[in-house]
């Protein structure tokens, strides 16, 4: 028997629906305690917000691996009230291979080819209702998976609009996702969508940290008895949660206060409303949670870092404004409150964390700033890798290896270049799509493209509602399938494919590069780019001319790890054989282009464009545009951007912007790669 | 499922690998404690990994499953049962048990999704309307060993979907309208030359213990490798003979130290040493204190004791450390202050 028919007579055998279910949660049944995590304070709270209120929007769980992120996620389902029905909420772990019918929902197959009627068969999103659903490492999900599963988590309803089924049902659920910048990150319009975020990192305390090691051990050792332990104080954490859940009506917030919330998210230039909301709901959710019917100051400060962190801009620290502005009309009685408040907050078991307000602001911009980008770590070793690179290249001493300037936010370089790769990226992308077999299933069309490529899945279900009428032609016939499947029921798999950019750095390692430490910014640049292609799991290859001759020095490479090494120890010196750079970058696409001839090149040209080493007798820098012409007509699908590093202020020649005319290319100048200010941002986001 | 079935040839026997010591002592504290969640072997080519991790398969002790289970569940553990042998457990059936020796999965790097997860049977699909599933290696792996060459080529959303199955111990089938969970625990051991690519954080945090292969120094040793490698091809059988009785031992070593495991002490000193390692060394998160405590009891076991030392944190600090050492994106594992 499949476990699909399990499952669909989960519902109707209710007498049996304990050990039916468990059967399902089989694995799962023997979690670690939520009340025996130690510490994570604000990752615990901003759990417990959401199961008080799920229409908070969810929490997405940015940090380091090995922080009981899952642990805590898993927890929190047994606090949660029971069903109707009896049963523990559902905790769903969202498989990151789900393809867009499982999530939503799709037709029951065996209902429609046993008695040929169109009935619904429950997804993902129906299946977590009332429960969790726990998205691990929510940044690799497709985008358009995400999206559905944000709408329900906001809406509260899944909206079935497909395969012929028009319908809707209530899918509340409280939606955890977890992520590692390191690994890049979540559209920005996606990320805003989860109400709360937090950042999290290890325990940096010796004695705690034993503490969790023997808890971790007795767990291991005798998971029935630590749990045991552990009942009664599960059983107060779901009561109160119970009773925060019944007073959540009763709560309101003071009209001045919602003054206050608006003027947090202003403060910290957070675009749109969704802040302001969630904040409000946080807020209230904490009230409830603490036992009061009336939202304070405190309680909104206490949730807006939550609300704040993943909707400012990296690197800017949120600046939350000085205790709540006097209300107009009764000026001391907020001031009054908020004492009391604070009274009651320092009594209360919440009180370590009466500090972290403030503290739970700073580690933002410190780690995830670190992480994402590493602009904080990254000074302080780069000399260092000069000094080394400096000593290796030693030995030619007409040679200067300059260091690798200071890296900055991958975001921002991100969005200037990576913005190019998608305009004609998307179209590309596809084409790798039905190109190859390969890639993950993501959902099927109707649209054939001879692929050869069936999703079956989707072929069963557009062929089940007319079982019973064929089958009763066939029958006649004498065919004897069990199923039968028509030409017009054949659905093909839409797949993608995430890898598949390759990044071609052509580099000017002249002397001219040395003047005003040009190089050093030039390579903070490549390693920028580098990082972000690291998280894209590019390709990359790099060219260096300089002296005479160009040179292929990192041959096409997944290691985005050895490009990085070489790059520091990069010398330069010497003329600018600009076009011997080119041609040679031609050698290097042509080859990669024959290998794998659905790659999408990207050449980042970086130089001054002076260039004044030919490759023949002509004048270098003509030789070097006729080259580059050729190159823009040759490899027509191939992107190229050229990136300025003359040093701004005296005479610009602005040859490379010609260049860049001549390839087709994007042109950027080194400093035009950096972050543009939050202002700018968030009104790009508006329009 | 041919290719889950142990290979019928004769292996190098694991006893007469030369020298790799730090190798064969991670390998081994892996099967004494299963929870040490894995090995990542980093190193060149040519330097026996293969060659110790296949034959590693001769000296896994043997387990019980529920025979004709694809998902190889436990008879007698109700939490590593997959859903359908479980309800015939809760039914009060007496399950068929088989005795088996811990197998060695192998994942190839060419390995797709559907083959790694599992996926919908064709063929009753086609034929009785029916929708099965057709486990895929990660069932076949439960309680065993899933063994991957070249982990760091692996393809990007393969690597996704065994990073959730070895984060939640359980595998997750959602695809062509199926959906099942079953349990999924294993071992994983990856192999990989750092110079083709590095492995991405997270994955590299799965694994519980690192260890970084060289070839040998030694010339004498060196000779000595060649020397046995081509006795070995010669007559694989009679090699193997020949060693028969180093295999045996330590097959009862491990045995013996797979039962001491559970009566292992570490005192509040030995736990606070921990700890103050993985502070000093600056590592993300709490798997590697929680790993370095399981390497160092395990340790212990494989030494004959029952209390934990220094030196025993001090070996497991150097198989647990090196792979978890906070580094900026591109730095090296093997360049970093630990080694």
């Amino acid at each position: 028997m499949t476990a699909l028919l399990i499952k669909s007579e989960k519902d109707d055998s209710r007498n049996n629906a304990l050990g039916k279910t468990a059967a399902f949660s089989a694995p799962a049944r023997c979690g670690y305690p939520f009340s025996a995590i130690l510490a994570q304070e604000e990752m615990k709270l901003a759990l417990l917000l959401n199961a008080v209120n799920p229409a908070i929007g969810g929490v997405v769980v940015r940090g380091e691996k090995g922080t009981a992120k899952s642990t805590a996620a898993r927890g929190l389902r047994e606090l949660l009230p029971a069903r109707a029905d009896g049963n523990l909420p559902a905790f769903v772990d969202f498989p990151l291979g789900a393809t867009e019918d499982m999530v939503i929902g799709s037709i029951d197959f065996e209902g429609a080819i046993r008695d040929g009627a169109v009935r619904f068969q429950p997804g993902i999103l129906a299946r977590a209702h009332e429960g969790v659903l726990y998205i691990d490492e929510v940044n690799l999900l497709d985008d358009h998976l995400v999206d559905s599963i944000l709408d329900a988590a906001e809406s509260g309803e899944n909206i079935v609009e497909r395969e012929g089924q028009s319908l809707r049902h209530p899918a509340r659920f409280i939606l955890v996702g977890t992520m590692n910048p390191e690994e890049g990150e979540l559209r920005p319009q996606l990320l805003d969508r989860f109400g709360l975020a937090v950042s999290i990192v290890g325990e940096h305390d010796v004695a705690l940290r034993v503490e969790l090691l023997k808890r971790r051990e007795a767990f291991d050792a005798d998971p029935e008895a630590f749990r045991a332990a552990y009942k009664e104080a599960e059983g107060a954490l779901g009561q109160r949660i119970a009773d925060a859940r019944e007073r959540l009506p009763e709560v309101a917030i003071a009209r001045h206060l919602l003054g206050f919330i608006a003027e947090i998210c202003t403060r910290n230039h957070v675009a749109g409303h969704r802040a302001d909301i969630v904040i409000a709901r946080a807020a209230c959710a904490f009230a409830a949670w603490e036992g009061r019917s009336d939202v304070n100051a405190d309680d909104i400060l206490k949730v807006a870092p939550m609300a704040l962190l993943h909707r400012m801009r990296a690197g800017v620290p949120d600046m939350p404004p000085p205790p709540p502005p006097p209300p107009p009309e009764t000026e001391a009685q907020p001031e009054e409150e908020n004492q009391e408040e604070q009274n009651a907050d320092t009594q209360g078991e919440q009180s370590p964390e009466e500090a972290p307000p403030e503290e739970g602001l700073s580690p933002p911009d410190e780690d995830t700033a670190a992480e994402t980008s590493l602009p904080s770590d990254a000074p302080p070793d780069a000399p260092d890798e000069g000094k080394a690179a400096q000593d290796a290249g030693a030995d030619d001493s007409s040679d200067e290896v300059q260091e690798v300037g200071q890296t900055f936010s991958v975001r921002q370089i991100r969005r200037a270049v990576k913005d190019q790769i998608l305009r004609t990226g998307s179209g590309r992308r596809s084409r790798t799509r039905s190109a190859s077999k390969q890639g993950r299933y993501i959902k099927s069309t109707a649209r054939r493209q001879g692929r050869n490529d069936l999703a079956l899945d989707a072929t069963l279900r557009a062929a089940a509602p007319y079982q019973k009428a064929r089958r009763a032609s066939a029958d006649a016939q004498g065919q004897g399938m069990a199923v039968l499947v028509e030409m017009d029921d054949i659905r093909e798999k839409i797949r993608e494919r995430r890898i598949g950019n390759f990044l071609l750095f052509v580099v000017d390692g002249s002397g001219s590069m040395g003047a005003q430490r040009r190089m050093v910014e030039t390579k903070a640049a490549i390693m920028s780019l580098l990082l972000d292609a690291y998280q894209k799991r590019d390709k990359v290859a790099m060219v260096i001319f300089r002296g005479r001759t160009a040179e292929v020095v990192l041959p096409p490479t997944n290691s985005v790890e050895r490009a990085a090494r070489l790059l520091a120890d990069l010398p330069i010196g010497g003329r600018t054989p600009l076009a011997a750079g080119l041609a040679e970058a031609a050698g290097v696409l042509r080859r990669v282009l024959r290998k794998e001839p659905n790659i999408m090149p990207l050449v980042i040209v970086m130089t001054d464009g002076r260039a004044n080493a030919a490759l023949g007798e002509g004048v270098p820098r003509d030789e070097a545009l006729r080259i580059a012409l050729a190159l823009h007509e040759r490899f027509e699908t191939t992107q190229f951007v050229v990136v300025d590093t003359e040093a701004p202020g005296v005479v610009r020649l602005e040859l490379a912007r010609q260049l860049a005319g001549v390839l087709g290319a994007s042109y950027f100048k080194v400093e035009d790669l950096r972050a543009e200010d939050l202002v700018s941002i968030a009104k790009e986001h508006r329009a | 499922m041919s290719n889950t079935e142990p290979v019928h040839k004769t292996l190098y026997p694991f006893v007469a690998i030369v020298g790799q010591e730090a190798l064969k002592k991670s390998l081994i504290l892996n099967v004494i404690n299963p929870g040490l969640s894995g090995v990542l072997i980093r190193g060149e080519k040519g330097t026996a990994k293969s060659t110790a991790v296949r034959a590693l398969a001769e000296l896994l002790p043997e387990i019980d499953v529920v025979d004709g289970d694809p998902f190889q569940s436990d008879p007698h553990d109700p939490r590593a049962m997959a859903p359908e042998v479980y309800a015939r457990y809760q039914a009060g059936e007496t399950l068929p048990v088989r005795r088996r020796k811990v197998r060695v999965v192998e994942l190839p790097v060419s390995a797709t999704e559907d083959r790694v997860i599992g996926t919908i049977n064709l063929e009753t699909a086609l034929k009785e309307g029916r929708r099965t599933i057709e486990p895929g290696l990660l069932a076949a792996a439960h309680r065993g060993i899933l063994y991957m060459d070249e982990v760091n080529l692996l393809d990007d959303h393969v690597v996704d979907v065994l990073l959730d199955s070895a984060a939640m111990g359980v595998n997750t089938i959602e695809r062509e309208g199926v959906s099942l969970s079953h349990p999924a625990r294993f071992t994983l051991i990856g192999t990989m030359n750092p110079e083709e690519g590095e492995l991405r954080p997270q994955l590299l945090d799965r694994f519980g213990l690192c260890v970084h292969v060289e070839g040998l120094n030694d010339p004498a040793q060196r000779v000595e490798v060649v020397k046995r490698r081509a006795d070995f091809e010669d007559d694989p059988e009679a090699f193997a003979a020949r060693w028969a009785d180093e295999t045996e031992k330590m097959r009862t070593a491990i045995a013996t130290a797979i039962v001491r495991y559970p009566r292992v002490q570490a005192d509040d000193a030995i736990l606070y040493a921990i700890a103050e390692r993985s502070l000093k060394l600056g590592v993300d998160g709490h798997r590697s204190d929680i790993i370095m405590l399981k390497a160092a009891k395990a340790l212990a076991a494989w030494e004959g004791r029952e209390q934990v030392t220094e030196q025993d944190v001090d070996g497991a600090a150097a198989l647990a450390l090196a792979h978890r050492i906070r580094r900026k994106p591109f730095e090296d594992i093997s360049g970093s202050s630990f080694s």
